[in-house]
């Protein structure tokens, strides 16, 4: 699937042009990984959001990785990463791909910002869908609590 | 139209899933998750449509290894 059609299908960009996306799709650098890669850990600095294109991730929150607790698993379209990005802070969580094969798109904090800066519709739309989807992680995490 | 789908896991503690579906799931489904494989048992919508997205909250049972699908 092109990149700009996958973007179309990710809730991040739900709303932006055609021509928006195809910005987007510049700025986005793919990696593929194998079942088991750490992508990032938990306590290291973050620069970039992620895009799961297909395959599926498994977030964990511990700092030591024998007795971490496993927070959710994350399949095609979804967005990790986001948190480092928004506040600057370090990563709250570790990142493990959990299929073989899983393609997953980065997005860097400086790309996104100059993006942002260059054209302050996408910073806006991008924004609000980000509140969107934390809503919505909430949402599932509230519910695997009952 | 792209279905959001929170996956909820009934009767564990498995954390469950966020995936996205291009097509809304039915009771009776299954889903690979991790390396195990869960069928759908409940439907509903989570909040309203927005756009092209629909956003459903599934609750799923554990499928024992040796159940026929």
């Amino acid at each position: 699937m092109e990149l700009v059609e996958l973007l179309k299908t990710v809730e991040l960009f739900e709303g932006l042009t055609q021509a928006q996306l195809q910005r987007l799709a510049e700025i986005s650098e793919p990696a593929r990984y194998d079942k088991d890669t750490v992508i990032f850990e938990q306590g290291q600095q973050g620069d970039r959001l992620y895009i799961v294109g297909s395959g599926e991730v498994v977030v964990r929150v511990g700092e030591d990785p024998r007795s971490a607790r496993t927070q959710v698993y994350l399949g095609r379209g979804q967005i990790f990463g986001e948190m480092a990005l928004l506040d600057g802070g370090p990563r709250s969580a570790t990142t493990v791909c959990s299929r073989n094969g899983t393609q997953v798109y980065g997005v860097s904090r400086e790309a996104f910002t100059n993006l942002c800066k260059s054209d302050t519709a996408i910073g806006y739309v991008v924004m609000r869908n980000m509140a969107h989807d934390l809503s919505f992680k909430l949402r599932h995490h509230n519910l695997t609590l009952v | 139209m792209i279905y959001k789908v929170s996956y909820v896991v009934s009767g564990g503690r498995h954390p469950g899933a966020i995936m996205n579906e291009y097509e809304r799931p039915q009771l009776g489904d299954r889903v690979e998750i991790g390396d195990k494989v869960f069928e759908v048992t409940e439907v509903l919508e989570m909040t309203p449509p927005r756009g092209d997205f629909q956003y459903l909250h599934v609750t799923v049972r554990l499928v024992d290894e040796n159940e026929n699908p």
